[in-house]
């Protein structure tokens, strides 16, 4: 077929339908201490040393930021255990014991109405520095980067669109957590002094409008409003998003700021209250477990840390295990597949997506054009594919085609007709791109 | 449980290229139907020996290109034929079966093989399948289609010309003074067995008046395909419903059937505007009308010029390969002089392949439309524009040979070289 992909098929409305199922805490929490963005980390404990919820038990480095490594839960340190990472990669995990009382650190204290509401920019940039708070859509971005800027706010975005098929953990928050959501989004507009905040949402989640439209009458004048966006994929890419939200056209290799533009995602808005209002860390979130490899699939409200074993037993285990599974964390689209289903739920998990293996016959390229159409960014992932098949490769031409710019949405390796993997070409012609 | 580590994205589209060319054929079912009923045996004897003939082609290519790695130890000739059919795919017998009904349908019903004397003649009307020498001519073009213009090149997705117009020209510029095209329609529904030979005459050339040849078929008989032709592009309601169905299921890109469609349309409807002016009895629209009935212009448009492998990439460059080959389709059409290159569609298909890697050339080739992109779509027609404006507008010794020019002059040549009497080129 020769088509724009616009709308990939999904199950979100039946998954979403199904309420957040709140679970145990296991008996033993793992913290990562390095992940993707940060390559070393300390840990401040002994083995045996007793922690506390949201106590600060360790210390990320990156090249220029550090990031806090807090605990999710009060019990005994034990000792770092290796596991999989999101990100692909075999790291230390702090492993705590837990002593199910879910004791508070003493620094976690509610901040009282008359302190948040001295607090500046620059202030919440710091609160949200030291509890490590990073975009918990997936991108891991940290947060308070997005605070320093000094470029006047007109219009806050909050991203809760979720384009990733199968995904529901946004859906779920944003029909669960309505006033945590708005007590978030009243200090980022505190922050950064703007009145408009809109909250988008896909088009056809009729139930998240109607729930909206009943509790923001509650908030008269609060400058916040819902705005529906389109149901294609990537919507949820912020470039597509701000335009669809606010008609501006952001140029690829610009920043939102420029524009007067603030994007945050839904669940790191409700973190945002949390850091402020409660001092606490990002201890629990909403994960999706889907696919056809699990028994039922289930949305879940977990502590971060919990080992993902544990929430697939929660769902009945996996589905015809003589079938070759790929497991997913993230979307289908863009997540990351890992060897084992020994890993740990970190913050930045959105969903657990265990698919049974299909493999796809590869037939030549017959030129359909499916992937120039649909590319988000107008790239050309065929043309771009065949000057890496060149040899040599032409590194003027890989570079004329520009791949630097690909999002890595995978749209063309999904609409190829060939079932060429499309995206691999452009991932390594990123990588000769990028050389002198 | 096994768990495999894979690259995202973990999902797929649900379409493929078997899916695509399962498509094509269901397009081609009503051109072909058509076909079968009107042509009965003739048709039969064409698809199956063209369609056999690249099939068996292929599959021997993947025998070549799939052999046994040299690995030092002996194999029998069982187990080196076992290997290369395991590389035979589903697509390997689709594809070429795509390009062989369509040029299958581009070949006449009946080939002239005996000499009388003064000319060539049908050997025996009433059963073409004895004629030996069509399967030569049809096996010989669906040969040097499927082989040179497309295995050479790797196969499919690699070649840079359309097979089916490459076997088809290669056959026509061979064999042509033997093609015979007669009216199989007016006999089906007459209940005329086989075929009227009288009726067969060389395509194009001067056995028809000018006042034959326009007057004796109405546009609704260019329409309904009451007309000589060759199989497959004689029935323009067939082809419409192929059409409406590819478009429905996207199998065909529109943009480029829809620029060729505009700009033939376009251009040609100034050029009946011109011949009006010098012939008031032939009018504008009529003009339009008939060119773009006659001939092989839709089927072109619809099924030869749509291949993705041969057309360009990007939007911008599929609009402007459309506007391409229509302008050349006209250029040919008002100012082709020999009978070979009358009809003008399968040169121009070949020459808008050609232009295709150029209109993909990475420099200038954009997903967008942009200012560069529109002044070339603007620029191509109103170029063939000019010409056409230089060419009629002056009294120009047109027309195809054979056609007393003396009467009429330009006007009257250019109408009796309407190639409504079938022929693709």
């Amino acid at each position: 077929m020769i088509l724009k992909t616009r709308a990939i098929k999904d199950n979100k409305l039946q998954l979403g339908e199904i309420p957040t199922e709140k679970i145990d805490v296991p008996a033993f929490l793992f913290i990562a201490t390095n992940n993707a963005r940060c390559a070393t980390a300390e840990v401040y404990l002994q083995p045996g040393a007793h922690v506390n919820l949201g106590q600060r038990i360790g210390m990320r480095h990156a090249s220029f930021f550090d990031q806090p490594i807090h605990a999710t839960a009060s019990g005994t340190f034990v000792g770092l255990e290796k596991h999989y990472h999101r990100s692909g990669k075999i790291v230390d995990f702090i492993k705590i014991q837990n002593d199910f009382q879910d004791t508070l650190d003493p620094s976690i204290v509610d901040r009282t109405e008359e302190e948040i509401a001295k607090l500046t920019r620059a202030d919440m940039s710091e609160i949200l520095k030291d509890d490590s708070l990073v975009g918990l859509g997936g991108s891991s971005f940290p947060t308070y980067v997005k605070f320093q800027t000094d470029r006047p706010i007109k219009t806050l975005l909050l991203n809760g669109i979720e384009c990733e098929p199968f995904i529901t953990a946004d859906q779920r928050l944003l029909l669960e957590d309505p006033a945590d959501l708005i007590a978030g989004i009243q200090l980022l507009q505190q922050a950064f002094g703007c009145h408009d905040a809109r909250i988008c949402v896909k088009k056809k989640h009729r139930e998240i409008f109607d729930l909206y439209a009943k509790v923001l009458s509650a908030y008269p004048n609060s400058g916040i409003t819902i705005v529906p966006v389109g149901n294609f994929y990537p919507q949820g890419w912020e470039i597509a998003m701000i335009q669809s939200a606010t008609g501006i056209l952001v140029p690829v290799g610009h920043l939102p700021s420029e524009y007067g533009i603030a994007n945050f995602n839904v669940s790191t808005t409700v973190g945002i209250y949390l850091a402020v209002k409660h001092r606490m860390p990002v201890y629990e979130r909403y994960v999706s477990v889907c696919g056809n490899g699990v028994m039922s699939p289930k949305n879940f409200s977990v502590r971060v840390g919990t080992p993902v074993k544990y929430l697939i037993d929660k769902c009945g285990g996996y589905k015809d295990p003589e079938i070759p599974k790929v497991f997913i964390l993230g979307g289908p689209m863009m997540g990351a597949s890992l060897p084992s289903d020994d890993c740990i739920i970190t913050k930045t998990v959105t969903s657990i997506i265990v698919m049974n293996e299909r493999t796809y016959l590869e037939e030549p390229c017959i030129r359909c054009g499916s992937c120039v159409f649909s590319c988000p960014v107008g790239l050309q992932p065929v043309q771009i594919m065949n000057a890496m098949r060149q040899t040599p490769v032409d590194k003027s031409k890989v570079k004329a085609l520009n791949p630097l710019i690909c999002i890595e949405c995978g749209l063309c390796t999904y609409c190829c007709t060939s079932k060429i993997p499309l995206l691999e070409y452009v991932r390594r012609a990123k990588i000769v791109a990028k050389l002198p | 449980m096994d768990i495999i580590k894979e690259a995202s994205p973990h999902i797929r589209r649900r379409d493929t290229v078997d899916r695509m060319m399962v498509d094509l054929i269901i397009g081609l079912s009503p051109v072909i139907l058509f076909a079968f009923v009107v042509y009965q045996l003739a048709a039969v004897r064409n698809l199956f020996v063209s369609v056999g003939t690249m099939v068996l082609a292929e599959f021997i290519y993947v025998l070549i290109v799939n052999r046994l790695p040299k690995d030092g130890a002996k194999h029998s000739l069982g187990e080196k034929f076992k290997y290369g059919c395991s590389h035979y795919r589903l697509s390997n017998f689709l594809v070429p079966t795509v390009s062989g009904l369509i040029y299958g349908l581009i070949t006449p019903a009946c080939f002239a093989s005996v000499w009388n004397g003064s000319s060539w003649v049908i050997a025996n009307p009433y059963n073409p399948l004895t004629d030996g020498y069509a399967y030569f001519v049809l096996i010989a073009g669906a040969l040097f289609g499927l082989v040179i213009a497309k295995l050479v090149f790797g196969g499919t997705g690699h070649n840079i010309f359309n097979p089916a117009a490459v076997g088809f020209i290669f056959a026509k510029e061979c064999f042509g003074s033997r093609y015979r095209v007669a009216n199989y329609f007016a006999n089906y529904f007459n209940n005329i067995t086989g075929v009227d030979a009288t009726t067969g005459s060389t395509f194009l050339s001067g056995s028809f008046s000018s006042s034959a040849s326009y007057a004796n078929y109405s546009l609704l008989d260019l329409f309904l395909g009451v007309t000589p032709g060759l199989m497959g592009e004689v029935c323009k309601v067939a082809i419409l419903l192929g059409l409406v169905y590819l478009l429905l299921r996207r199998t065909i890109d529109w943009r480029v059937t829809l620029s060729f469609l505009g700009t033939f349309v376009f251009l040609m409807f100034f050029a009946g505007l011109i011949v009006n002016s010098k012939d008031a009895s032939i009018g504008a629209f009529d003009f339009v009308g008939y060119q773009l009935l006659s001939g092989g212009v839709l089927f072109g448009a619809v099924y030869m010029i749509t291949d993705p492998v041969t057309s360009p990439i990007t939007s911008p460059s599929r609009v402007l390969y459309g506007i391409l080959i229509a302008s050349s389709t006209v250029l040919i059409r008002l100012l082709g002089r020999s009978d070979y290159v009358k009809e003008g569609m399968c040169f121009s298909i070949l020459i808008g392949n050609m232009a295709s890697p150029v209109l993909d050339y990475y420099k200038w080739s954009s997903s967008k439309f942009t200012v560069k992109n529109l002044l070339s779509m603007a620029a191509i027609p109103l170029l063939a524009l000019l010409v056409i404006l230089w060419a009629l507008g002056v009294s120009l010794p047109l027309g195809s040979s054979g056609i007393d020019n003396s009467a009429g002059g330009t006007t009257a040549a250019l109408v009796a070289g309407l190639p409504i009497l079938g022929g693709w080129i």
